[in-house]
């Protein structure tokens, strides 16, 4: 009798009273450290705040960021998107619980885009004035100790065309018109010094990893893209996570780790989910993404590119 | 008749058709709003085709009408599409060249230069894939995101921080309004970027080319000179091997139309590079590859239609071959060997080549009959038709 309050609400009823219910953030409850309280009743409102840093120190457009890489490079944010998607919270018998999205300008019931970049400085290249630094939406009473999702778009809708796709894919920038998709994440520096590249190309000004599926082939007769070989979507999990108390903190220095950002030795300029793009083995290792077949290797377990922090 | 649902969300549902409700707010300036999406079904167009013509397969979701072509057709030519407001869809497609630009490879609104060659859009209607090598473009609605929203490298250059700016010119002109309300009934306010890609859409599929000399002949109207014949013999042979891969009625091997139920959307390496003796394409025109990154997709692009391909050089994706003298002499030879700078290396050799690129011995007299054959499907009638032709042009000039 550990969880007598477990709501099996219908999920369309869930939906609705989510939309319904005023907005604030309550325990998610069971999280270690906060055993004694009871688990609640209703559905409950979830936020999962997002943040960027490199190493220990915050991220943001317009300032430097210091030793990234195996050269230790300076460089400036340039763009820091991604699309969150399959978040789930795992209850305390291990079950993966579907967070249920609510419905704004930066989500739709199956994919959010979190935007941690202001158009500021560097930023004003590539990025959009509007930040997104929070998941919201609801999970059944119950009581939950995790968290896990995935860094992609669902192919359900991946697919979409841009200029007619509902928020939050209606981003032109987060389009990836010639993969026929969506950019899953749009993570990109302007290092110090540029990028050298093979002769005779100049030296680039950025550092590039746009992660989305290739390999994408349509069928002609419905008009539709059926299927691409390479997902190259990241799954992570988080076995202890209170969304009160915690945030998820994707580190900079960690997805550049094994990288030199200072050149690029072929391909496009950094790592464009490129199966042959010498930068990418470094770029999905860090992501655990398995580069050749584009599967998410154990589910990201080992994965540091993401870590939670206290609030 | 007026129906709860837009063609926005139509399209939507068509592409994640598992998602039912999921999208139920477009945002993209035609949600809210109601239509009539019954005014094309045939009501206001007729194709006009040659009888060995398929008919055209058109999207549900964007049925044709007369209103939206020429609707279509405007935008298609309008300048103030492009984000700098300094280049149209016809800069790079121009009729009088079939719809290609005459460059070996384009140049972008901002001046970027794009690293493959313009495509015609003579009977793009039929094209089962678009590109010179993507597998996943199958429409043009889709295709058009590309040239409209790329980044890499900006062609018509509109961006998040343009786009809306870029629907108010249309809506400030004096014409667009009426034009929009035309084609797209019932919708209000219908200028948004799903009716201008579906406009311009209906106009591509208006392009036919069916009426060159061949064609001609095919109905008995003309005859083929002794050359033309020759080279008509020769292309259709297996000497030539030509229709291999430029085969059908429409000279390529990539065909959708209406009745198609399995389509086959075969790619081709021609030799015409083999760097290093690897087998490799320069970057970042290496085919299919680029998309797949499959060592089997290396070198594999399209085989593009050849009607009205006197006026569509210089040739192949890179424009690398200038003339239609010089692609003959290339296919003769089985490839091409590039014996110095960074792509030196025999394409000949190529280990990913095409089967039916041979060596063929092919003197200069066939070569020449087959390029005399090739004329003949220059279709001038589509290259000068007033309903393909710049509107603007037409206005200044009363």
């Amino acid at each position: 009798m550990k969880h007598p309050q477990l709501n099996r609400f219908p999920l369309r009823a869930t939906a609705l009273t989510a939309v319904l219910l005023p907005l604030f953030l309550t325990a998610c409850g069971g999280g270690s450290g906060s055993g004694a309280d009871p688990a609640p009743t209703g559905p409950q409102n979830i936020a999962i705040e997002f943040a960027a840093k490199a190493g220990n120190v915050p991220v943001q457009c317009g300032s430097k960021i210091a030793g990234l890489g195996t050269g230790n490079i300076g460089a400036e944010l340039r763009d820091l998107r991604f699309y969150v998607s399959n978040v789930a919270l795992i209850n305390d018998k291990g079950e993966a619980v579907p967070l249920t999205l609510q419905a704004n300008d930066w989500q739709s019931k199956e994919v959010a885009l979190v935007d941690l970049e202001d158009a500021t400085g560097t930023c004003a290249e590539a990025g959009t004035a509007g930040m997104n630094k929070q998941i919201l939406g609801t999970v059944p009473g119950g009581t939950y100790k995790g968290v896990q999702m995935t860094i992609g778009v669902p192919s359900s809708v991946n697919h979409s065309d841009y200029a007619v796709a509902a928020k939050p894919l209606d981003i032109q920038a987060m389009g990836w018109s010639w993969q026929a998709g969506r950019k899953f994440a749009k993570i990109e520096i302007n290092p110090d010094g540029g990028v050298a590249r093979p002769a005779p190309a100049a030296a680039g000004k950025s550092f590039f990893v746009h992660l989305g599926s290739t390999g994408c082939t349509g069928n002609p007769v419905t008009g539709e893209t059926v299927s691409c070989a390479r997902s190259d979507r990241m799954d992570f999990k988080f076995d202890s996570f209170d969304a009160t108390k915690q945030k998820v903190v994707l580190d900079i220095a960690q997805l550049f780790k094994g990288s030199d950002v200072s050149k690029d030795e072929g391909g496009a300029v950094g790592c464009m989910s490129g199966a042959t793009d010498p930068e990418c083995p470094a770029i999905f290792n860090a992501l655990k993404i398995d580069l050749a077949s584009g599967q998410s290797v154990s589910q990201g377990a080992g994965q540091a590119v993401f870590r939670t922090e206290a609030k | 008749m007026q129906r709860p649902h837009s063609p926005l969300r139509m399209a939507a549902w068509v592409v994640g058709a598992s998602l039912v409700g999921a999208l139920a707010l477009a945002s993209c300036g035609g949600g809210g709003t109601s239509v009539s999406d019954t005014s094309g079904h045939g009501a206001s167009w007729t194709w006009s085709l040659p009888s060995f013509f398929p008919t055209p397969k058109v999207p549900a979701t964007n049925p044709m009408t007369a209103e939206k072509v020429e609707l279509g057709r405007f935008l298609f030519y309008d300048r103030r599409l492009s984000g700098n407001g300094t280049q149209a869809c016809a800069s790079c497609h121009l009729q009088s060249k079939a719809f290609t630009d005459g460059l070996p490879t384009a140049i972008g609104s901002t001046g970027e230069s794009h690293p493959r060659n313009a495509q015609g859009l003579a009977n793009v209607a039929y094209n089962a894939t678009l590109t010179w090598a993507n597998p996943s473009l199958v429409t043009l609605e889709k295709q058009m995101e590309t040239p409209l929203f790329g980044n890499d490298p900006i062609e018509m250059g509109v961006n998040d921080a343009n786009k809306q700016e870029i629907l108010a010119r249309l809506a400030a002109d004096t014409g667009y309004p009426a034009r929009f309300a035309k084609a797209f009934p019932g919708q209000g306010d219908a200028i948004n970027w799903a009716n201008v890609i579906h406009a311009i859409a209906a106009f591509q599929r208006s392009l036919v080319s069916g009426n060159s000399k061949y064609d001609q002949y095919l109905r008995g109207a003309v005859r083929l000179s002794a050359g033309e014949e020759r080279g008509m013999n020769l292309f259709f042979g297996e000497k030539a091997e030509c229709f291999h891969c430029h085969s059908s009625f429409n000279f390529n091997d990539q065909i959708v139309h209406a009745g198609s139920r399995l389509v086959e959307t075969p790619f081709h390496n021609t030799g015409l590079y083999n760097i290093g003796s690897t087998g490799a394409f320069p970057e970042p025109n290496r085919g299919v590859f680029e998309l797949t990154h499959l060592a089997k997709d290396m070198g594999m692009f399209r085989a593009p239609s050849l009607r009205n391909v006197e006026v569509t050089g210089p040739y192949m994706h890179d424009g690398s071959i200038a003339t239609l003298e010089d692609v003959l002499a290339f296919y003769a030879a089985g490839g091409r060997n590039i014996t110095s700078g960074p792509h030196a290396g025999d394409g000949r050799a190529n280990p990913n080549k095409n089967d039916f690129i041979t060596q063929i011995d092919l003197n200069a007299q066939e070569q020449a009959d087959i390029v005399a054959f090739l004329k003949t499907l220059t279709d001038h009638e589509f290259l000068t038709n007033p309903r393909f032709a710049d509107p603007f042009a037409a206005q200044q000039t009363p």
